[in-house]
């Protein structure tokens, strides 16, 4: 193997494809190479959060559920920052508020019950698909970038054609393949951040679910407990 | 950024750099199967392409003249029709006593040049055939006129004062032929034999081109034949036409179908096709191209064609 960068034009060196292209071509090759870095970035960011999110979930419904007394297990988890103990904490503090006075509205504590639940999860969601439009909106713009740096490189190749009067294939191909290569790194960066934006989208969409059920039996659960019964 | 997304960004980064630095060392590419080489090829530039293939054509040029040129040669008219420019040397005879001005004729090339005859040398001039050049061939007196150009004192500087290249340059003077050189040649411009090559095919639209050049030439004879009664022109009549080389019929044209006859105009079938074979009896010989004369997919050697009366 031939040691560092091959400048050679027959191989396909980015890097000598990036320094014998065009300051336009540059600026957009140097662009959705900043777009790859930042797409796989969130990649591995929502990978990890999301799986951890979802894990921690699974595990504190579960302790939830089992816990016997209700401001015990507040007291232990009232730091905890997963989505559903979020939910579960700002429930327990209107639960608290409301319940403070002495006469207690059961149908006005409900609903402030369930708003101030479904306000909790719904931040909970904004804060977990945040930089998610970051992956849309480099899944679908990428390739145009791209494209815009191809159709540009290759004017300006063909441009060398007309000046050095040859049209043979060793003139033109260098020019093109640079050309080419903003294309390239366009879809590079376009095709992973598709797929991670759907693959994502769905996993937030199910935790938000998962979050909506536990805060409907939770508020099921202080509901009851509103009417006296356990 | 949480914690998250920095570990993201440091995979990315780290992740990025290998790939393409891997990309760079060449890991990914071809080992380079041919290096862009480019191979000279010889190009050498035509003006005239044929898009058929056909040979070139072999043109047999006139019979030259081989008559003494010991004066000032003057063009002769090219011999009319004929395909190439013949090159008739134009040189008329000096008007020495002896022999009479006449005008060098191109001998035809199918006619060898009879041997000079010994002949008596006569001293009364003959009345010379008329000949397509200027020099009129007149019988000339035996002592030669003083206005005569062409002194035979200097036939070295005998040149030609027409345009062409060959009568300008000096000739080479033929004296050793005796004066009865031209006996058994004619005075008709020899023609030039182009012996045009069969064209390799024969397409649609040059069969086209010979069918309206038939109409052209056939139309002042068609346009003499009387329409013998009403619907008689809405018979197409096919005719069969064997030509020869030279234009001519070699046979009578046959009449191979005939189409728009109905119960008014049949009375004038055998009319139309008379007619017709009349036509072209009026106005042939034709003059066709050449080349389509017989080709491997046919030609006008036997070809058929719509006649109607107009």
């Amino acid at each position: 193997m031939n040691p560092v960068f091959n400048m050679d034009a027959a191989t396909m060196s980015p890097v000598a494809l990036f320094i014998q292209a065009d300051w336009v071509v540059k600026i957009v090759m140097a662009g959705l190479l900043i777009a790859s870095i930042w797409t796989w970035a969130l990649i591995v960011a929502f990978w990890l959060r999301l799986g951890k999110t979802r894990r921690g979930m699974a595990r504190f419904e579960r302790e939830f559920w089992k816990a016997d007394d209700i401001d015990v297990f507040y007291k232990a988890e009232s730091e905890n920052t997963l989505p559903s103990a979020r939910v579960f904490i700002a429930g327990v503090k209107e639960w608290r508020r409301s319940t403070a006075g002495g006469s207690i509205d059961k149908g006005g504590t409900r609903e402030r019950l369930a708003t101030t639940m479904a306000a909790a999860s719904a931040e909970e969601i904004d804060t977990l698909s945040d930089r998610l439009n970051i992956l849309a909106t480099v899944g679908s713009v990428a390739p145009f970038v791209g494209l815009f740096g191809t159709v540009w490189g290759i004017m300006r190749a063909f441009t060398g054609i007309a000046s050095a009067q040859n049209s043979s294939l060793a003139v033109v191909a260098p020019g093109i393949a640079e050309a080419l290569f903003a294309t390239a790194i366009g879809l590079f960066a376009a095709i992973p951040a598709v797929i991670a934006y759907n693959r994502f989208s769905h996993g937030v969409n199910r935790i938000e679910a998962a979050l909506n059920r536990f805060a409907d039996g939770f508020h099921t659960t202080l509901s009851r407990q509103l009417d006296g019964g356990r | 950024m949480d914690r998250a997304e920095k570990v993201g960004l440091g995979i990315a980064v780290v992740g990025h750099i290998v790939l393409f630095g891997l990309l760079s060392v060449g890991l990914l590419s071809t080992p380079n199967p041919e290096k862009l080489q480019q191979h000279p090829i010889e190009v050498s530039l035509v003006k005239d392409v044929g898009l058929e293939a056909t040979a070139p054509q072999a043109v047999t040029p006139p019979a030259q003249s081989v008559a003494p040129d010991q004066g000032a040669p003057e063009d002769a008219a090219p011999p009319a029709g004929a395909v190439t420019e013949p090159q008739p040397a134009p040189a008329p005879v000096p008007p020495t006593p002896a022999a009479k001005p006449a005008p060098a004729k191109p001998a035809p090339t199918t006619k060898p040049a009879p041997a000079p005859k010994p002949a008596p040398v006569r001293a009364k001039p003959k009345p010379a055939p008329p000949a397509p050049e200027k020099a009129a061939p007149k019988a000339a007196p035996a002592k030669p006129a003083a206005s005569a150009k062409p002194t035979p004192a200097t036939p070295s500087k005998a040149k030609g004062s027409g345009s062409k290249a060959e009568a300008t340059t000096s000739k080479p003077r033929g004296s050793r032929l005796g004066p009865n050189f031209l006996e058994g040649l004619t005075d008709k411009p020899s023609t030039s034999k182009s012996t045009a090559p069969v064209a390799a095919k024969i397409d649609a639209r040059a069969l086209a081109s010979i069918q309206q050049a038939i109409a052209r030439q056939i139309q002042p004879c068609a346009d003499r034949q009387v329409n013998p009664g009403p619907g008689a022109n809405e018979i197409v009549t096919v005719l069969n036409l064997r030509l020869n080389e030279d234009g001519t019929l070699a046979a009578t044209p046959r009449m191979v179908r005939q189409t728009g006859v109905n119960g008014d105009n049949d009375r004038y079938r055998q009319r139309v096709v008379d007619l017709g074979v009349a036509a072209f009896k009026g106005c042939s010989p034709l003059k066709l191209p050449a080349e389509y004369y017989s080709t491997p997919a046919g030609g006008w050697n036997n070809i058929n064609y719509n006649w109607q009366l107009r």
